[in-house]
């Protein structure tokens, strides 16, 4: 598999990860059995934490770089392409966000 | 590095292009200075620990020791006594300029390189907000 972009990836990887674990759950003998049902591998929150944590990151690179060229230290393209990792992760947290809000949405509306 | 390697990786281009270009520019400077060898660059692989990219970086730069050119001016300060010549330098304006212009393809080349990888990353993202 062609690695686009490694946090998009890892959403979509966590997310059938945590899928197979639910359909295969109850009738799995290995999963009840061994540990509880628990998915192999990290689980979908701990993605969203290590995607929170490098989106973060990406921004505090950013700030840094143009903290840098203020200075005079860093040149053109090492900025430019700072602040692109961090536009693309502000985008990317945006996009989670609303969707997560979302389906929070839509389950609230749902009746009882 | 986090979000996209394509794009660091574009940047390691672009910079790599840049100093490349700023080496041209100090031969096309130098190319009346007595004795000044000509500057070559060279390119190295780098490959970056955490995502395993391979970026590009600069390897130490060479000096050409093509033969200096000889001019005859025995008012020189710096001409040979006996002889009366003096030794310019080795830089040959028609290749530092070629070597200019690919510079600057290669440049344009990473540019829209790094713009393409922005774009199809934030068409994607485009998807979950339809």
């Amino acid at each position: 598999m062609v690695e686009f972009s490694g946090p998009a990836s890892q959403f979509y990887q966590a997310a059938l990860r945590a899928q197979r674990a639910g359909t295969g759950g109850p009738g799995d003998p290995e999963a009840s059995g061994a540990d509880g049902g628990a998915p192999a591998g990290p689980s979908f929150a701990d993605t969203v934490a290590d995607v929170a944590q490098s989106g973060v990151d990406a921004l505090m690179r950013g700030e840094q770089a143009s903290q840098d060229m203020m200075a005079g230290r860093a040149d053109a393209q090492t900025v430019v392409e700072a602040l692109a990792q961090a536009e693309l992760a502000l985008e990317t947290a945006v996009a989670v966000r609303d969707k997560v809000v979302q389906a929070y949405q839509e389950i609230l509306r749902m009746p009882i | 590095m986090s979000f996209l390697p394509s794009l660091d990786i574009a940047a390691s281009g672009m910079s790599a292009q840049a100093e490349r270009l700023r080496v041209v520019t100090e031969n096309v400077a130098n190319a009346d200075t007595p004795g000044y060898r000509r500057k070559l660059v060279t390119f190295l692989e780098h490959v970056d620990r955490g995502s395993g990219a391979q970026l590009v970086e600069l390897g130490p730069i060479t000096l050409d020791d093509a033969e200096l050119r000889e001019v005859f001016e025995p008012q020189h300060p710096m001409a040979d006594p006996e002889t009366g010549v003096v030794q310019m330098s080795n830089v040959d304006l028609i290749v530092e300029i070629a070597d200019a212009r690919e510079a600057q393809r290669s440049y344009e080349a990473n540019v829209n390189v790094f713009d393409q990888a922005r774009r199809m990353y934030s068409g994607t993202l485009d998807l979950l907000r339809r």
